[in-house]
């Protein structure tokens, strides 16, 4: 029989694991839930933006660390890295956004769903022809260092992660409720037939909700970097999806829904694999959304007005 | 309404024109098809079979073609994706062997398409050998489906008896993908001969995740408090570099053991330091390699810049097999049926071919006596023999 | 345009009958003359398997070729045989008209699976390709029930399909087939294909009983919440899936008997279409869009909501069950990998690029997207740019899909046309 201490160290141990895989699920379907709540669209790209978005942050991370490695210090080169990446993925959400789902505003939401989902096999493809069939090794922004305190075992890149996941949170949280553009988003998620006639053009808000999205999903893609150092083509797709059951298990356009139901999504993960034989982790987490949904059949957050969907 | 009649004549008339040029196009060509994953979860693979088949052709070329009872015959190849499904395989084959009339084929390399794909090959009696799938399945019951490795009733007890040689454990763990075909299997086999080595309850922790997790730290928490003295991890090389990290981040002291699926030179270019130090068994090991076999290394090095994996190196041995059992038929009839039955019976009858991952014969089955490789990777990050262990 | 408009007129008063009796000429050539002369004389290497596109876009040189085959094979006989021969068919095709419905359609069909049958058989893959499309189409239609007439936006159907492929492989290996997983057969090989559409129906049933896991919460739970239940669903089917090692797990099932040729798979995508097409033009059927439309204005008007979303799910799932079991025979493998997020996304693709509630549009997207997938192999990597590409373009100038609230009129479809009538 083990003592209760073992037992605790145990579960405080899991319970880092699933901290730090619930911060990537959370920002990242963050991201997705902004672009649902103001357009109302499935964006199945997203996992493929947060794709791009690594792959962007590790081009410039190896050629900051190549240019500058002996000159700055560590942390200068990681926010250059994490500054520049996020600049230049906010693009490619607006580029998506141009491309992808403004011709199709008026259109079903499923055409536009679609439409994602295409765009995200094109981004595939296209860094595999770019990049080849090799995969990457994201280059390490700093020494990792472990720590053991009484029995559980950190290390300084986890605890970087779960500070920076919710400094980036509270961060927009900021700016969706304080400043001027994230009130008319959150206006739009209201009604988004009302307040373009109010003189707030959709044809801004959307791209700038695309381009936030995209710069959250690279941010928490150099982070994943450093947590998961392998890159491939194909690893957005399966975090996209998870987002995507993350942003709509939080509700409708509520960002605190998304960052929970990340976090959730996390817990359940780890939990699950801990308590349960791990082969039927897959089953139970699943059955156990499948649950909360039928139970709470508006998500978390999710507003009562939203029952009616065009589709 | 003329104009249309116009139209289509002029396009006809162009077209009996140009085709002209092609006129020649059917002639006795010998036909090899490659079915090997160049999309999918495993584009690495896949590539290291086109790379290794076309080295292959190359050679064939320069000698003005294979010479088989005395002519020379051009040789093409039909190179198709399975996009890594096992639909996508069993309809490259089906395309191969009914459409472009190949003689034989090599891969697919993955069980997990080999075990449908032989099927549709031993239906339309057409050799094929899958260099790199280990699952018994793929050539059971099946004349025409031969391959190029060992299997994994094999490989499984000898990982189990090197960890018990080498470092005299007891606990394992092991920590396998459940979603996948090889990794699970292997698991299973191990798991079978490690308890029986040292009886029931002697792997101390059996652990899944599924194919694309990124996240092992619950399931390695878990084998860091069993207690369990050695992990062995049956994963492919996009897996291992993260195993091994976590389980570094998470505390885990002891080593970690692989199977042949770790033999890609990617694993240590991910990995990096973390892995110096481990072993995994293999077809064959790249460093410190001599003769015909440092030949090929060095060559596929110097084309394609960087180490070949081993999936190359059965690939290549695949193809040459082939090119030994089209040649030892002796006659080319140019009848696709007729020679692939003849290639087949050749391929059968071939004893002790010297092939760059070992000497090779076939059983009744069409699985290759061979000897496994136990390669340690060394303070370079390089594959280096270690010890063998052979049927 | 002016020229395209006279081709049009000039081919208005061909039937149905008369295009057929156009294709079987064609076809008739390429059996007879195909391999031996005409692709011969033209330089190619074989009778091109999917009318040249794998040869064109392997060998630019073989372009001509490719293309005068397609002509001289396909396009001037059927073209010039469905003209000229409107003087017989058209009387024909008056007199077919004045038989039951029922016969002629009959007929019709008869005639196009004995064409369907000639060319495919010319070549094995291309017989696995028609094949593998018109599973495909059912699998379309069915979840056109559930997406399109319903409204929901369901993504269960890989899991539907596993259970229907899964359920009916365990049957037919259990009683006939010497495998590695249940031993001997049990009952002798002969009866196979007399009970194997009882095993296909069985394993619908059995995907339509699954399919209570989601359409029971569909009562409280819509839309896009819904979507993620649906979602759940899939992953927990594969994953039971996986984890069931009596019935192969992770490794898969294979070895089942060849009970799907091509006219089983026919007969039984014609029962599809035949069915769900009555099915959505039924009052329940209609009773589908109205819950679709305004799930409250619905119930006021005496709709029952639960019932018909039970119905919708629980039929859409069935014939999914079925698309599964003859996907499983046709293949002779199945494992749990395949019935995952990649199915899922192809057969949304495919419904979504065939336009909503449409039968016929269904069966152009699945049909344009398994043929487009075949063609465009030799394209490599490229053809995972170009198919999306389409797909966006299809999107962005027709948002509901190609052919979308459009239902067909097989009785328009199959009458005489004369000139007089044209003019009326």
């Amino acid at each position: 029989m083990e003592s209760l201490g073992e037992l605790f160290t145990y579960f405080l141990q899991n319970l880092i694991n699933a901290l730090q895989r619930g911060s990537f699920y959370a920002v990242i379907s963050i991201g997705y839930s902004m672009v649902y709540g103001v357009l109302m669209l499935f964006n199945f790209a997203h996992g493929d933006i947060f794709m791009v978005g690594t792959y962007i942050g590790f081009g410039i991370a190896t050629l900051l660390l190549a240019a500058f490695a002996s000159i700055l210090p560590g942390w200068t080169i990681f926010i250059g890295t994490v500054v520049i990446t996020m600049f230049l993925a906010s693009w490619i959400g607006v580029f998506v956004e141009v491309a992808g789902y403004r011709p199709l505003r008026s259109a079903p939401r499923a055409s536009a769903a679609i439409t994602g989902l295409m765009i995200g096999i094109i981004f595939e493809t296209g860094i595999l022809i770019m990049l080849g069939a090799k995969r990457l090794s994201f280059p390490p922004l700093m020494e990792s260092v472990t720590y053991n305190i009484g029995g559980v075992f950190l290390t300084n890149v986890k605890v970087m992660i779960i500070i920076i996941s919710l400094l980036l949170m509270i961060a927009l949280q900021f700016f969706i409720q304080k400043t001027k553009w994230g009130m008319a988003m959150r206006a739009m998620s209201y009604d988004f037939l009302a307040v373009p006639l109010m003189g707030v053009s959709i044809n801004i808000i959307a791209p700038l909700t695309f381009a936030i999205g995209a710069g959250l999903a690279s941010v928490s893609g150099i982070l994943y970097g450093q947590a998961y150092p392998i890159l491939d083509p194909y690893m957005g797709v399966i975090i996209g999806w998870k987002a995507f059951v993350a942003a709509i298990l939080g509700g409708r356009g509520s960002i605190k829904g998304a960052a929970l139901a990340g976090y959730l999504l996390g817990f359940i993960e780890i939990f699950v694999a801990t308590i349960f034989p791990s082969t039927l982790r897959d089953l139970i987490a699943y059955s156990i959304i499948l649950l909360i949904l039928t139970y709470r059949p508006r998500g978390f957050f999710g507003m009562e007005h939203s029952t009616k969907l065009r589709l | 309404m003329r104009k249309v009649i116009c139209l289509l004549a002029a396009v006809l008339v162009l077209a009996l024109m140009f085709s002209g040029s092609a006129y020649s196009a059917r002639k006795k060509i010998i036909r090899i098809g490659v079915n090997a994953p160049l999309t999918g979860d495993i584009p690495k693979v896949g590539e290291g079979s086109k790379y290794a088949a076309m080295m292959w052709l190359e050679d064939i070329e320069k000698a003005g073609g294979l010479e088989v009872g005395g002519k020379k015959y051009e040789v093409e190849l039909i190179i198709e994706d399975n996009e890594s499904k096992a639909e996508s395989a069993v309809k490259a084959n089906t395309k191969m062997i009914t459409q472009d009339d190949v003689l034989a084929i090599v891969g697919p390399q993955s069980s997990k398409q080999a075990v449908p794909a032989g099927e549709v090959a031993n239906k339309y009696k057409t050799v094929m050998i899958s260099p790199w799938s280990t699952n018994p399945n793929t050539t059971l019951d099946r004349p025409f489906v031969f391959r190029g490795c060992f299997l994994d009733p094999f490989q499984g007890p000898v990982v189990a008896n090197f960890i018990t040689e080498e470092f005299g454990f007891t606990k394992a763990a092991v920590l396998y993908d459940v979603a996948s075909d090889y990794p699970k299997g292997l698991a299973e086999v191990f798991k079978a001969a490690w308890e029986k080595k040292h009886g029931a309850g002697s792997v101390v922790a059996y652990e899944s995740f599924t194919t694309k997790d990124t996240d092992f730290s619950s399931q390695l928490t878990k084998i860091v408090k069993s207690g369990a003295q050695v992990l062995f991890t049956p994963q492919y090389y996009n897996e291992v570099p993260l195993i091994v990290q976590q389980a570094k981040d998470l505390g885990w002291q002891g080593p970690i053991v692989g199977s042949d699926s770790w033999g890609s030179a990617e694993t240590v270019e991910l990995c990096g330091e973390a892995c110096y130090g481990l072993f995994f068994s293999s077809h064959y090991a790249a460093a410190g390699a001599k003769g015909a076999t440092k030949a090929f290394i060095d060559r596929y090095a110097d084309t394609y810049g960087y180490i070949p994996d081993d999936v190359a190196a059965l690939t290549w041995d695949a193809l040459r097999l082939v090119q030994k059992a089209i040649q030892d038929a002796g006659d080319y009839t140019g009848r696709v049926e007729k020679d692939r039955k003849a290639v087949k019976d050749a391929l059968a009858q071939i004893k002790n071919f010297a092939g760059i991952t070992g000497n090779m014969t076939f059983t009744a089955e069409g699985d290759p006596i061979k000897c496994a490789v136990i390669v340690k990777i060394n303070d370079q990050g390089e594959y280096e023999f270690y010890k063998s262990s052979c049927p | 345009m002016e020229l395209a408009r006279k081709f049009k007129e000039m081919f208005s008063t061909v039937p149905m009958i008369g295009w057929l009796l156009g294709i079987l000429v064609g076809v008739l050539i390429e059996f007879y003359w195909g391999y031996d002369y005409i692709s011969y004389y033209l330089g190619l290497p074989k009778i091109p398997v999917l009318f040249g596109a794998l040869i064109m876009l392997k060998e630019p040189l073989m372009i001509p070729g490719a293309i005068g085959y397609d002509l001289i094979v396909y396009v001037i006989p059927v073209f010039l045989v469905a003209r000229v021969t409107t003087f017989a068919t058209n009387p024909l095709a008056t007199f077919l008209e004045k038989l039951p419905l029922i016969v002629s359609v009959l007929i019709h069909l008869v005639f196009f699976y004995f064409i369907l049958h000639l060319w495919s058989g010319i070549n094995d893959y291309r017989e696995l390709v028609v094949r593998l499309t018109m599973v495909s189409i059912i699998l379309t239609i069915s979840i056109n029930v559930i997406n399109g007439y319903q409204g929901e936006f369901s993504c269960s159907h890989p899991g539907f399909m596993a259970i229907g492929a899964y359920v009916s492989s365990i049957l037919t290996l259990l009683l006939f087939t010497n495998d590695k997983i249940f031993g001997e057969a049990l009952l002798p090989a002969y009866l196979g294909p007399w009970f194997f559409p009882i095993a296909l129906v069985l394993g619908g049933f059995a995907a339509a009983i699954g399919s209570l896991l989601v359409a029971i919460p569909s009562f409280k739970t819509r839309g896009d919440y819904l979507a993620i239940i649906s979602l759940a669903f899939m992953f927990i089917v594969k994953s039971a899936v996986e984890n069931l090692n009596a019935i192969g797990g992770a490794r898969g099932m294979g070895g089942q008997g060849e009970f799907a040729p091509l006219w089983v798979i026919f007969i039984w995508t014609i029962l599809a279409i035949w069915i769900i097409h009555n099915f959505v033009t039924s009052i329940l059927g209609k009773a589908l869009n109205a819950v679709r439309d305004d799930e409250a204005a619905s119930e006021s008007m005496t709709v029952k909501t639960r019932k018909t979303k039970m119905t919708a799910f629980m039929f859409g799932a069935f014939w999914a069950g079925v698309a599964g079991g003859l996907f499983a025979h046709v293949l002779a493998y199945i494992n749990p990998g395949m019935f995952g997020i990649n199915r899922l996304a192809e057969i949304l693709a495919m419904v979504y690029f065939g336009g909503l509630n449409s039968i016929i549009g269904s069966i152009v997207g699945a049909v344009s997207i398994n043929v487009l997938g075949e063609a465009l192999r030799p394209l490599e990597l490229f053809k995972w740019i170009i198919i999306p590409l389409i797909l966006i373009f299809v999107m962005i100038f027709r948002p509901y899909g190609l052919i979308s609230f459009k239902e067909f009129n097989v009785k328009r479809m199959l009458r005489a046309k004369s000139k007089r009538e044209q003019g009326a």
